[in-house]
């Protein structure tokens, strides 16, 4: 299987992740086409995104010299075991490309004619979408099956951005849906989707995230693996043309979803204490 | 009251009133390089002459210099430096209820000594004169704020408004266009406006309810019915209204906000003619929606689809649709709602100007449709419960929050400039009074929503736990 990558930057800790994750399982990728790390709107998003003071500890982390603590290294703790490198962890793609040895080249826009001729020289099977532009039909066309992306919540009932968030605040099973990429927004075939049962653990929206996005490199390593031996296939959506696209949400509706969660983690609490007060009895 | 018939310190005398003012300002360098009719080239020489009376102002009045300068280098400073980011999700610094006094002081400090509210202070020419339009439905605005805060000036400044659009009505129950005392025929009567009538009508209706003075609430709906009866009585057949009282002579789909002030009116006087005029009209608007939902029938000659005059066909549409029932106008103004909001978590902002089917358009914001298009989100949260109409509120008065100076002279805090940058193509170097009400609006809503929601989540999350 000729997998390619795309990241957002050789820095995203999900395409770290996951380039790692599928080279461990024997799907070292033929390439990665990432996005500048530089670039001033990708700078100007993640501050406003994460604020000043993250994005910083962020870049620290990831350009400092690897001798900090490795949890000081990782932003999402729960890609830890695929971020592992002996000692240390994989910091960019760059680093993980270096050790499983294939190529990672970066470009100003997945879309542009010099990225697209870079794919089809790879000649790839499968893409994996790991972040990066709006991709355009000239790069979907591009792999011979299409290309994979990991949504954060169950398809077709939400669609867009914040979906765990949306998914609490509108009383959706959480979820993460693996499925091929087209011209709509998340609205490709459906290759795997798995309600999500961990969300109990979860202290903030951050954390839910972040459990959600492990999740979504496990089931990505799954669906490729399931396309290689020809043992999955994906199914049309059926409510394509229906509008179920969501938007990033306000921190005001985030706050009243974080409710949801919460008193989704204070019940498994309550639950696990009349377990256990039973058993005692 | 007598009428004025002339144009007082260079202030226009145009007939849209203000709102069409600053178009004239910013068409006026456009229209000069092509040739035109005489009287086009008399009306743009008017226009050219009215900019630099504005400006020369200044000289009258050289306190106003700083003021001018420190906007001018602020925006110029957000736009080269911050320019993505003013749209961006980060919460804003001000919380709703400061903003939402800050822009109601704002309109406090507008009412001019006769009870009418200032179109706007320009950096230019400080205050304009009382504009009866605005004055009429910023009413409801200010009942909103009185009952909300128990803020007895609220209750004082309605009063004072009420008075003054009262002493305005024409015998045949009309009111005047324009500025006051600005708009007069050739004769130097005051000509009817339709689109006036409905606003102030707005007012009247709502002053009507908020009055516990039997004799006086009597009054009031009477002179309200007498506005609406000469709406009803002018109406064309097919449910426009045309002609003199209609601005530039044409029928315009954004006077749906007339017939939202027929519905209100007619909720309270039970009178079914003034209901049967608002279906007319709603109908004859409803007939407009292009399948991009576009809503055809601006029609303002001469000037570009500002988002304001979108956003007034679709809430007029909208607010007539829940008050009489009607699911046709509801779904008539969903669709272009909705269009929009696509538009702007897309791209993170709204344009200042459209071109039919939402193609394309003027690049700066124009404020005040950005707040009434907030307030029609809302109210369509409110109907369908869908809650990405909320978001999208909620991020578009965070926006406009930041944009509220919070420092600066008596007219420029707290106000809501008329476009951003100051400079841009709708009420250039104005604070409009027009954006604050509906900025106001829009807050109120968000209040009172977000409120509603949160309890009803909570309730239902308790609700769940305890059926588990």
């Amino acid at each position: 299987m000729r997998a390619v990558i795309l990241c957002s930057s050789p820095y995203s800790e999900t395409g770290c992740a996951l380039t790692a994750r599928l080279a461990q399982l024997g799907y070292v990728p033929v390439g990665a086409l990432t996005l500048p790390s530089w670039d001033r709107r990708t700078l100007l998003r993640k501050v406003g995104q994460w604020g000043l003071r993250d994005s910083l500890r962020y870049a620290v982390a990831k350009l400092s010299p690897g001798k900090s603590k490795i949890q000081k290294q990782i932003r999402n703790p729960h890609l830890e075991s695929a971020l592992r490198n002996g000692d240390g962890v994989f910091r960019s793609v760059r680093e993980v490309g270096r050790s499983y040895g294939f190529p990672v080249v970066t470009c100003i826009d997945q879309n542009s004619p010099r990225a697209v001729a870079q794919l089809k020289r790879w000649s790839p099977d499968l893409a994996i979408f790991t972040g990066g532009n709006i991709l355009r039909d000239e790069v979907l066309n591009v792999p011979r099956l299409g290309i994979l992306n990991a949504h954060l919540a169950v398809l077709p009932e939400i669609r867009g951005m914040s979906s765990p968030e949306w998914s609490l605040l509108c009383g959706v099973p959480l979820g993460v849906t693996i499925h091929f990429m087209d011209s709509g927004v998340d609205t490709g075939p459906i290759l795997l989707r798995r309600e999500f049962a961990g969300a109990d653990g979860c202290d903030s929206l951050a954390d839910l995230r972040n459990k959600m996005i492990a999740e979504g490199i496990e089931l990505i390593a799954e669906a490729v693996a399931g396309l290689d031996r020809g043992t999955i296939s994906a199914v049309a959506q059926a409510d394509r043309e229906k509008d179920c696209q969501f938007f990033v949400m306000h921190e005001q509706l985030k706050a009243v979803a974080t409710l949801r969660l919460n008193k989704g983690r204070l019940n498994a609490a309550g639950g696990r204490r009349d377990g256990s007060g039973r058993s005692n009895g | 009251m007598p009428y004025r018939t002339a144009a007082k310190n260079g202030k226009s005398a145009s007939i849209a009133g203000a709102k069409s003012e600053a178009a004239d300002f910013e068409r006026t360098q456009t229209q000069m390089s092509s040739p035109e009719s005489s009287s086009s080239r008399n009306f743009m020489t008017t226009r050219t002459g009215r900019a630099l009376t504005e400006a020369a102002s200044l000289v009258r009045a050289p306190e106003r210099i700083i003021p001018l300068f420190s906007k001018l280098a602020s925006d110029e400073l957000r736009t080269a430096l911050a320019h993505r980011h003013l749209y961006s999700y980060a919460a804003a610094t001000i919380p709703t209820a400061d903003a939402l006094r800050s822009v109601v002081e704002w309109i406090f400090h507008a009412q001019r000594p006769d009870g009418g509210i200032a179109a706007y202070y320009s950096l230019l020419t400080g205050y304009s004169d009382s504009y009866p339009e605005v004055t009429g439905y910023i009413i409801p605005t200010l009942c909103d704020f009185g009952r909300l805060t128990g803020e007895p000036a609220a209750r004082h400044a309605i009063y004072l408004a009420t008075n003054w659009l009262l002493s305005l009505q024409m015998p045949s129950g009309a009111f005047p266009g324009g500025f006051h005392g600005s708009d007069s025929g050739p004769d130097n009567t005051a000509q009817p406006s339709v689109f006036n009538t409905g606003q102030i009508l707005q007012g009247l209706v709502r002053a009507h309810v908020e009055t516990h003075t039997e004799t006086r609430k009597a009054e009031i709906l009477k002179r309200a019915a007498a506005a609406g009866d000469w709406l009803a009585a002018i109406q064309q057949a097919d449910g426009s209204w045309t002609g003199p009282a209609a601005y530039q002579g044409a029928a315009h789909t954004y006077y749906s906000m007339v017939s939202w002030a027929l519905a209100q009116l007619a909720a309270e006087s039970g009178d079914p003619r003034h209901a049967a005029a608002a279906d007319r009209n709603i109908d004859w608007v409803v007939a407009h929606v292009q399948p991009s939902g576009w809503i055809d029938g601006i029609n303002l000659r001469g000037y570009p689809a500002y988002l304001h005059f979108i956003a007034y066909v679709i809430q007029g549409t909208l607010e007539c649709g829940i008050l009489r029932q009607r699911d046709d106008a509801i779904q008539a103004a969903a669709k272009p709602a909705w269009v929009l909001l696509r538009k702007f978590e897309t791209h993170k902002r709204l344009l200042g100007t459209y071109e039919p089917d939402f193609r394309g358009g003027q690049r700066f914001a124009c404020l005040t449709g950005n707040a009434q298009m907030s307030c029609i989100w809302l109210r369509l949260f409110e109907v369908t419960g869908d809650l990405r109409y909320l978001n999208a509120a909620l991020k578009m008065n965070e926006m406009l929050k930041q944009l509220l100076p919070v420092k600066g002279r008596r007219g420029a805090v707290g106000g809501v400039a008329g476009s951003y940058p100051i400079w841009g193509a709708y009420q250039p170097m104005r604070f409009i009074s027009w954006g604050c009400k509906f900025l106001a609006d829009a807050l109120m809503l968000e209040q009172r929503l977000t409120r509603e929601f949160e309890t009803k989540f909570t309730t239902k999350l308790e609700a769940s736990e305890c059926a588990q």
